[in-house]
């Protein structure tokens, strides 16, 4: 097929494998599915034929009546089947319509079963089949795929792209396999009839095929280009309205609107400009149909005149086939577009199936019975993207039980270093040790298993609260959910709930405030009694006002736990057993808070920004002293 | 039904192929725009539009949207009368070249009718092209005046609008609402007249022609109507099923990848693999459900005119032969591409039944926003002000957003010119909504507040919002660079001015060191830039407005301390000079403010400078003391 236009579709990136390597790939794809698929053109040749025999009937029915009026004898009878002399005219006319209504029950039957097989083919087999295939793949990449696509297209990749790939069995193999048995079809029965008529009547065909393929090359890049811009609008529209206190704190209305009239306009220009030439496709085509037909009458007619053509069985049959055969003929540049949709889909569906996955369990993991909690890092190296390090020789050890703060400013490297703990990335070089393994060696499962992790936002799953606190061992019993809800501190909150642990959240919880979001998540973690805790910045985005709420969970939390916390506050860094101070990727320091406060460096300056002045310290003590003194009082 | 798709009969060409190419893309964008749960009550609504059936009041309304097009309109319906005349008079020349000249073997009455029947070809296509050409233009135009409608009046909606109004829903008014009526007016609406007329047209041309014959599709309605009406609301009610199954399919997957790290950090994947296979299992169900019935229905259909044809075959056979009747056997040849006219509009007129009704559907909760006035407008004798000295004052000052629950009650203070308020308190305390009075978000409710000794009701919104700065706590950026951000504060402000603005709060290296400087890019929401960086365009942004009074909403999230320090800094410049309220989460900028205010359930419980505060021992000093943790 060379009809596929080699355009570059704007919205998806340059192609990194050829078109031709990537048809191979859907064919073989395809291969899985080939005997429904072949079942499926079998039908619809059938279907075909029965479509071709009535059609023939009824012109054998105008041709028998002609003649039997006229006294005539053009009738060709198909298969030999000519009735004696003596049948009464009106049987066999009632004969011939008899078999018209059967087969079209037939044809109907038929083609309700070549549908419904149709469906189950797009539907069961090949759809089911891939967005599984896709959707567990997703789960299990990187999250440095993440990082670098945008959601909507990710969810796009299990929901429309897998579409555009099933399209390229049903919409481009079988409508080819079908276009081409039914213009054969066609052919033979036409040229059967008369072969120079067909010729001539098919000399416009070409010109049908190429007028199509034109129109759709010049029209479809312009749809896509109206798409963006339409989605450009929409983009810029969801901005203001989210902003809207912006816009109108800045007094921005006129500005924006004028704005948005400006993308408004341009997009009303550009499909303006294209609705000429989108109208003219269709009466085109039409012209060229009709320029058959009026071949047809005029020579046809002549042939019929002549006797060399019967009327009905030939002029009117073929008038009809000349419809169905243009109708295949104009469905090329359909065929030829979905082509296109469907290698753009694919390439997009292909990339996360080929997508390597980075971190897999080891063949035969080494099985540690019960973690103590005691985590090496052993001269670690690490990097996102290469060239780029982002740890630089991370050497330390943490006994288990101790408590561990990571310190440091934006990007020097503290969430990277949490997200090697549960093996979300591997390192460059070096290595981090459980309990003297290396995590390599371990199972990824019992790895994950074996450590809580609460993260900076967290995101809660649209389901009752007790299932997203069972989120990491689902078949946890109730008493079990509670215990963890009750260490986390939320118990209180989610019982004062209308159906307590059977609240269903909202999308991400945004009923909850974020203390208590927080607070399930430590729950979360803690549901499997990790002996690992990791903590990146839990009270990030929590009200000052509130964060108290969690600071005690947290406190209940890490008991027992080696934990690990990126942190800024105060109160967490002092009673921390160590606290590693990054920078550029780098510890540049590491002890105690006292130790550190003792020595100049980053640490102290980053501490003394926060402490409150003196002043306020003494009014503070002051009031507390007194309280002390009233109270002591009281006694 | 692959051969189905593309039948070139006349009515299968109408209007239907020219947006074939686009139909797929904005199909699956509107599935995507349907994802958003706020469409559910969209969709409850349209059940019930549905079932109402075709309100006139709406389409009259939208009618009245073609005003200033009426020329194109009046034309288009013009064109729409000649084509249901063109299309089956096509189809009957064809029958009078094989009855009459053919049969009678006239060559050149071969011919001309031959050339007869390609100029109306001719002329009928032509017809076709400024059909199509003007009903999609004139849908385009409207659709553009209605964007900007709708935008226009959103921005006249105050604040108070958009907190009761669920994004979502606004967002999909613009989206799917006005993409249902585009359709509507460009596909749906002169197609379908054309397609009822082509019947009609085909109807009356064999009812003069040979009325025995006719007879026989007339008995055939009924049969064709109930089976059109009993899968229509089959179908529309299987793909809406369809439709909410799949926002289930693609909900669970938005949120899958949002919560990937979740996920796996939980080591969930295999769990959550096992759902999503059943999900998509019972979303198959539900696509098995709707072809099935689509599968029913098409086959019925061609079925219905396949007897037809058998039946025009017996009677009119009966009628040739049967020397008491003596009909025509030409009418036979005829009828078979007359009946074709007839038959083939009615599946595709159901369809378009159902984009008729979500189109009025949308048309509705348009004019519904449209005719939602705003809560309130300036008053017309509302004056302009000029640069402020800064002085405000809360008088005895209410504020409810509903009555009967007062968010303030009876707040009195005064602010003079250059000093710097702090406001501190719980979430919900009030704070949020002094400040949004102070914007003119809101009016009072009750008391007065008075800026420079005027009440805010007397001044004209925009004059008093040019003098108000404001850094909100979500740092609001648009999409732009960073430079186009910054200049928002001050429309048409030359580069020169901008990078002024950066280091009069000496954040000049701060901007640099973003990716591209000022030209960095900002994608949705501020993506791309750290939360300090953020910060740091919202107080150039601010400083370029240069304002007299200055609204701090300090964010939430913590930066790492050494930047907070340069913020701190910056803030500090940016304050200087100017009538400053803060709502306050760092423990800096109350010390040094003028006037604390604690709030607690729309009072003020206590108020004072810090230190006075932390001497009084009391809710501040708790607080506080909170804060410091000693």
């Amino acid at each position: 097929m060379s009809v596929v236009p080699n355009k570059q579709d704007p919205r998806v990136s340059p192609p990194s494998v050829s078109n031709w390597k990537l048809i191979l790939r859907l064919l073989r794809f395809s291969w899985q599915f080939r005997s429904r698929s072949i079942q499926v053109v079998f039908t619809q040749l059938l279907i075909l034929i029965l479509m071709l025999s009535s059609l023939g009937l009824t012109g054998l029915a105008i041709d028998f009546l002609s003649d039997t009026i006229n006294r005539t004898d053009h009738v060709r009878w198909p298969l030999g089947l000519q009735p004696s002399a003596e049948t009464e005219p009106f049987r066999v006319i009632l004969l011939i319509g008899a078999v018209i209504g059967g087969i079209a029950l037939i044809r109907a039957l038929l083609e309700y079963w070549n549908q419904m097989s149709v469906s189950r083919l797009v539907h069961v087999d090949i759809v089911l089949k891939l967005r599984a295939q896709v959707y567990e793949k997703l789960q299990k990449l990187s999250f440095r795929f993440f990082d670098k696509t945008a959601s909507g297209t990710m969810i796009n990749r299990v929901t429309g792209d897998v579409q555009a790939v099933r399209m390229f069995i049903d919409q481009v193999l079988i409508q080819i396999f079908i276009m081409v048995i039914s213009l054969m079809v066609y052919l033979v029965y036409m040229l059967r009839m008369h072969v120079g008529l067909t010729l001539v009547c098919l000399a416009t065909t070409p010109l049908l095929w190429v007028i199509s393929a034109y129109f759709s090359r010049r029209l479809r890049p312009a749809y896509l280009v109206s798409r963006e811009y339409l989605d450009d609008l929409i983009l810029n529209f969801a901005e203001v309205i989210q902003g809207i206190q912006a816009v109108k704190g800045f007094n921005l209305e006129a500005n924006r609107t004028a704005d948005f009239k400006a993308k408004n306009q341009a997009i009303l220009e550009q499909r303006q400009g294209i609705f000429w030439l989108a109208s003219t496709f269709s009466p085109i085509i039409g012209l060229l149909t009709h320029v058959n037909l009026i071949i047809l009458l005029s020579y046809g007619g002549v042939l019929v005149v002549r006797g060399e053509l019967p009327l009905g069985s030939g002029l009117v049959v073929f008038a009809g086939i000349l419809q169905q055969f243009s109708g295949q003929i104009a469905n090329i540049a359909g065929v030829a577009d979905s082509i296109q949709q469907s290698l753009t889909g694919a390439r997009r569906v292909f990339e996360i199936l080929d997508s390597e996955v980075e971190v897999e369990s080891p063949e035969n993991p080494v099985h540690i019975n019960s973690y103590r909690g005691e985590i090496a890092f052993d001269h670690l190296y690490f990097e996102y993207k290469p060239q780029n390090i982002i740890l630089k020789d991370i050497h330390f050890s943490v006994k288990p039980g101790e408590m561990v703060a990571i310190a440091g400013a934006t990007g020097s490297g503290k969430s990277a270093l949490m997200s090697l703990i549960p093996r979300f990335y591997d390192p460059l070089d070096g290595a981090i040790r459980f309990d003297g393994h290396d995590l390599r060696s371990l199972s990824l499962d019992e790895i994950r298993r074996n450590i809580g992790i609460v993260f900076q936002e967290n995101f809660l799953f649209s389901n009752t609260i007790a299932n997203n606190i069972a989120f990491g061992h689902p078949d946890a019993s109730r008493e079990r959910i509670e215990r963890a809800a009750r260490i986390a501190c939320a118990h209180e909150f989610i019982i004062r709930m209308d159906k307590g642990y059977d609240t269903i959240l909202s999308e991400s919880g945004s009923t909850l405030s974020g203390g208590q979001r927080q607070r399930l998540a430590i729950a979360r973690a803690i549901l499997l009694e990790p002996a690992i805790l990791l903590l990146d910045d839990p009270t990030a985005s929590i009200d000052p006002e509130t964060e108290h709420e969690i600071l005690e969970a947290i406190e209940r939390a890490i008991e027992g736990r080696t934990t690990f916390i990126v942190a800024h506050r105060l109160s967490t860094l002092k009673r921390s057993d160590k606290v590693i101070v990054l920078d550029g990727g780098e510890i540049i320091q590491m002890g105690t808070h006292d130790e550190l406060m003792a020595q100049p460096g980053l640490y102290r300056e980053a501490v003394d920004l926060q402490a409150v002045d003196p002043e306020s310290l003494a009014l503070l003590s002051a009031n507390h002293r007194r309280k002390g003194s009233t109270e002591r009082g009281a006694h | 039904m692959p051969a189905k798709k593309y039948k070139l009969s006349e009515s299968g060409q109408e209007g239907e192929v020219e947006e074939k190419h686009l139909n797929d893309e904005v199909r699956h964008d509107l599935s995507l725009a349907r994802r958003d749960k706020e469409n559910e009550e969209d969709r409850e609504e349209e059940k019930k539009l549905e079932k109402r059936g075709f309100d006139l009041k709406i389409f009259i309304r939208l009618f009245a949207w073609t005003r200033p097009y009426r020329v194109k309109r009046n034309l288009l319906f013009v064109l729409v009368c000649v084509r249901s005349l063109q299309i089956p008079a096509l189809a009957w020349a064809i029958g009078m070249v094989i009855n009459g000249p053919i049969a009678d073997g006239n060559l050149p009455g071969i011919y001309w009718g031959a050339a007869g029947f390609g100029l109306l070809s001719l002329v009928t296509q032509i017809t076709m092209h400024f059909r199509q050409r003007y009903a999609l233009e004139l849908g385009e135009s409207v659709v553009f005046d209605m964007r900007n409608a709708v935008f226009e009046h959103l921005m006249r909606m105050p604040l108070s609008y958009y907190h009761r109004t669920k994004l979502g829903s606004i967002i999909s008014r613009i989206t799917s609402d006005i993409e249902a009526l585009r359709i509507g007016v460009q596909n749906v609406l002169f197609v379908s007249m054309v397609q009822l007329g082509q019947m009609l047209g085909a109807g009356t041309l064999m009812a003069t022609y040979n009325w025995r014959l006719f007879l026989v599709i007339v008995a055939m309605t009924p049969a064709l109507f109930f089976i059109n009406r009993y899968f229509s609301k089959r179908i529309s009610q299987a793909s809406r099923m369809l439709q909410e199954s799949f926002s289930r399919v693609t909900a669970t997957v938005a949120e899958s990848v949002k919560g990937i790290q979740v996920t796996q950090g939980f080591a969930r994947e295999e769990r959550n693999s096992t759902l999503f296979r059943e999900l998509i299992r019972d979303h198959s169900g539900y696509n098995m459900g709707l072809a099935r019935n689509i599968a029913v229905y098409l086959p019925l259909l061609e079925l219905n005119s396949q007897m037809f044809i058998a039946a025009i075959v017996v009677i009119g056979g009966y009628g040739a032969l049967s020397p008491a009747v003596d009909m025509p056997v030409g009418d036979l040849v005829t009828f078979f591409f007359l009946a074709n006219l007839f038959f083939s509009p009615i599946p595709s007129l159901g369809r378009m039944f159902t984009s008729a009704m979500s189109a009025i559907a949308g048309a509705e909760r348009i004019f519904r926003l449209l005719d939602t006035p705003p809560d309130w407008s300036d008053d017309p004798a509302a004056e302009a002000i000029g640069p402020l000295a800064g002085n405000v004052e809360f008088r005895n000052l209410q504020f409810a957003y509903e009555p009967g629950t007062p968010v303030l009650k009876d707040i009195n203070f005064t602010a003079g010119a250059g000093q710097t308020i702090a406001l501190v308190g719980h979430t919900g305390s009030g704070k949020s909504t002094i400040i949004n009075l102070l914007c003119k978000f809101h009016l009072p409710t009750g008391g007065e507040l008075l800026i420079d000794g005027r009440d805010v009701r007397g001044i004209r919104t925009e004059s008093l919002r040019d003098q108000i700065g404001i850094v909100l706590q979500k740092n609001f950026l648009f999409s732009g660079t960073v430079r186009e951000n910054i200049r928002l504060g001050k429309i048409g402000a030359s580069d020169a001015e901008v990078e002024e603005a950066v280091r009069r709060i000496d954040c000049l290296d701060l901007v640099e060191a973003m990716l591209d400087g000022f030209e960095t890019v900002i994608t949705e929401e501020g993506a791309g830039l750290s939360l300090g960086q953020r910060q740091v365009v919202c107080f150039a942004r601010a400083m370029l407005a240069d304002p007299c009074i200055l609204i701090l909403d300090e964010a939430t999230a913590s930066v790492d301390t050494v930047t907070e320090a340069r913020l701190q800094k910056a803030l500090e410049t940016l304050m200087r000079g100017r009538t400053s309220f803060v709502v306050a989460h760092r423990l800096s900028t109350v010390r040094r403010a003028d006037l604390v205010l604690v709030l607690n359930q729309g009072e003020i419980v206590e108020r004072g400078s810090h230190l006075e505060l932390l001497k009084q021992d009391g809710i501040y000093a708790g607080l506080y003391r909170q804060f410091a943790e000693v």
